[in-house]
């Protein structure tokens, strides 16, 4: 079975119409997989919609990781600590460590936000790498191929009869138009 | 179902009784070389008229001296440029019923067809033998520079006929009840590629059959119930014809095409099958220019629309599909429509040709290649920032 693959994101983000949505859809009816991975990606898309508007906290929380895990970047204070007297005996001690060495909250505190930088630059990859599938936006109109012409234009250029699917404007019609066989002129043999 | 019982009587392949194939032989081949040696057009001997017959078998002209095939040759080319003048000249209504195999599977196509002298030609799709299907369609080449014809024989596909394939006349026949003049057109190999029914007396094209390399018929194009002059010009329809397909252009110059080419479009020489380019056109439509570049070898006609552009997302009557690992879009159901978009340009090709020259030449052409992982990330990010921003 062919996955849905780059489509699922333009599913999510509601880019397919007619014919292929309803294609998308009744893929998913029968794919787990694909039904997981288009659930997953709306609910990323949910957050990501909901990180800039509906969850201030949320985003200064984020911008607040990032910070501290900016390249040589110095870690911010933290409120309610107290502040410690030169010349006193844990300052003493402080100063007496190695240079580098840190405590076991420290370092607790360190892996916590190495696994959250890890978690969202491996998300956020993920996103984007889903997110990046289908093909490239192109400047210009979007075309749909009138093929009844275009296989007029190749009957008159070639001298045969046009085989093309009838599909005349809707207001046209011709004696007997309304046949079943309406659409499908090239009928199919055995 | 539609079966039209003169098509579907016929064999999908050339594998008819050697017996009889040999019989045909001994009985035409006399008649062949009286007939290459005075050079008579129109009307044969009684003797090779009886051996060739739609369908049936046809003498060997291979097995002609070199003189004689020339001859034959030049008879036969002859014989198809007055078959090309005859489908524009004439005033005549019939129906012609054109079959098409591929992969196992064959699709027929019935048209009812007017035409008057030197003016419009006017087709009528049936879906079956008394119930109309489509709108009737006409066109018009009242400037006698549209290249129309019936079954394929038009002026410019005769020269590349001749240009590619060996043309060598066949001896007389009969097609339906007419009284014919067999034309064939064979391969370098010497395999038969196609054999052409043109009516004995006003050189009309009454049947036309193409052949794969395995000599299997892949079309084949009958017109049946032919009538001619006053007749036809009675029994022209009178309901309304659909629009013009659209203001094309009279065929590009060379030189115009070469702007065209410099201007971005793209113009090949040739696409492989050997189809050269024979014809070109353009048109306006209400989202922008369209090029159209014919190509050709005498038999295969593939046509290549382009339009600056990219493919809807909603493509109504279209079905994903994959050529030579590209993604295209097929048209349902004649199947041999077929469209992508690379480069911001939309391609659509039109093809009457094997399957396997469809492939190449779909496959000649542009295609968007797969983005790298980079790309596709910074696509993605992209993306995704447009999700969130608030004012997207």
């Amino acid at each position: 079975m062919s996955h849905l693959g780059d489509r699922l994101s333009a599913l999510v983000d509601g880019e397919l119409d007619g014919a292929e949505r309803d294609r998308a859809h009744a893929h998913l009816a029968s794919c787990e997989q694909c039904r997981t991975e288009a659930a997953e990606l709306r609910v990323l898309k949910q957050k990501l919609s909901t990180l800039m508007t509906g969850a201030p906290a949320e985003a200064a929380m984020t911008k607040r990781l990032i910070a501290m895990t900016g390249p040589g970047g110095p870690m911010p204070a933290r409120r309610g600590l107290l502040r410690v007297a030169p010349g006193s005996r844990l300052a003493t001690s402080r100063a007496s460590r190695r240079p580098g060495a840190r405590g076991p909250r420290s370092a607790r505190r360190r892996r916590y936000l190495m696994l959250g930088t890890v978690s969202l630059v491996v998300g956020l990859g993920t996103a984007a790498f889903s997110a990046g599938g289908g093909g490239e936006a192109v400047p210009g109109p979007r075309i749909t191929p009138p093929v009844e012409m275009y296989s007029v234009e190749h009957a008159i250029t070639t001298g045969q009869l046009p085989f093309a699917p009838p599909m005349s404007s809707p207001g046209a019609s011709s004696p007997g138009a309304s046949s079943p066989g309406a659409s499908s002129p090239g009928a199919s043999l055995p | 179902m539609l079966r039209p019982s003169s098509v579907l009587s016929r064999r999908r392949g050339d594998g008819r009784s050697p017996l009889l194939l040999a019989a045909a032989l001994v009985m035409a081949l006399p008649g062949f070389l009286a007939t290459a040696c005075t050079n008579q057009a129109g009307t044969g001997t009684a003797l090779n008229k009886a051996a060739t017959t739609a369908g049936g078998s046809v003498a060997a002209a291979g097995q002609a001296p070199a003189t004689g095939r020339q001859v034959s040759s030049t008879r036969a080319l002859s014989l198809l440029s007055q078959a090309a003048q005859a489908a524009i000249l004439m005033s005549y209504q019939g129906q012609e019923v054109v079959t098409r195999w591929s992969d196992g599977s064959g699709s027929v196509l019935v048209s009812d067809i007017w035409h008057v002298s030197g003016g419009q030609t006017v087709t009528q799709t049936l879906a079956a033998g008394d119930s109309l299907s489509s709108q009737p369609y006409l066109s018009s080449d009242d400037d006698s520079q549209a290249p129309e014809g019936v079954l394929g024989v038009t002026v410019p596909l005769i020269r590349l006929l001749e240009t590619h394939y060996t043309v060598v006349y066949a001896g007389a026949g009969s097609a339906g009840s007419r009284v014919a003049q067999v034309v064939e057109a064979r391969r370098g190999d010497g395999s038969l590629a196609a054999r052409f029914w043109l009516d004995d007396a006003t050189m009309l094209p009454l049947e036309r059959e193409v052949f794969d390399s395995a000599s299997h018929v892949i079309s084949q194009d009958v017109f049946i119930q032919v009538r001619f002059a006053s007749q036809a010009q009675a029994a022209t329809p009178v309901s309304g014809p659909s629009d013009p397909p659209g203001p094309w252009t009279d065929p590009l110059s060379n030189a115009q095409l070469l702007a065209l080419h410099t201007q971005g479009w793209l113009v090949l020489a040739g696409l492989p099958g050997e189809l050269s380019l024979f014809t070109g056109a353009r048109t306006t439509t209400s989202t922008g220019t369209v090029l159209d570049l014919g190509y050709s070898d005498g038999l295969s006609v593939v046509s290549v629309f382009e339009q600056r552009g990219d493919l809807a997302a909603k493509l109504a009557g279209w079905q994903r599909s994959t050529v030579d690992g590209h993604v295209i879009y097929v048209a349902e159901p004649d199947q041999r429509s077929l469209t992508w978009s690379s480069h911001g340009m939309v391609y659509t090709v039109v093809a009457d040709a094997p399957v396997q020259t469809v492939d190449a030449v779909v496959g000649a052409l542009p295609h968007d290649t797969p983005p790298g992982f980079w790309k596709r990330m910074s696509r993605g990010f992209v993306r995704l920032a447009s999700w969130v921003n608030p004012f997207h």
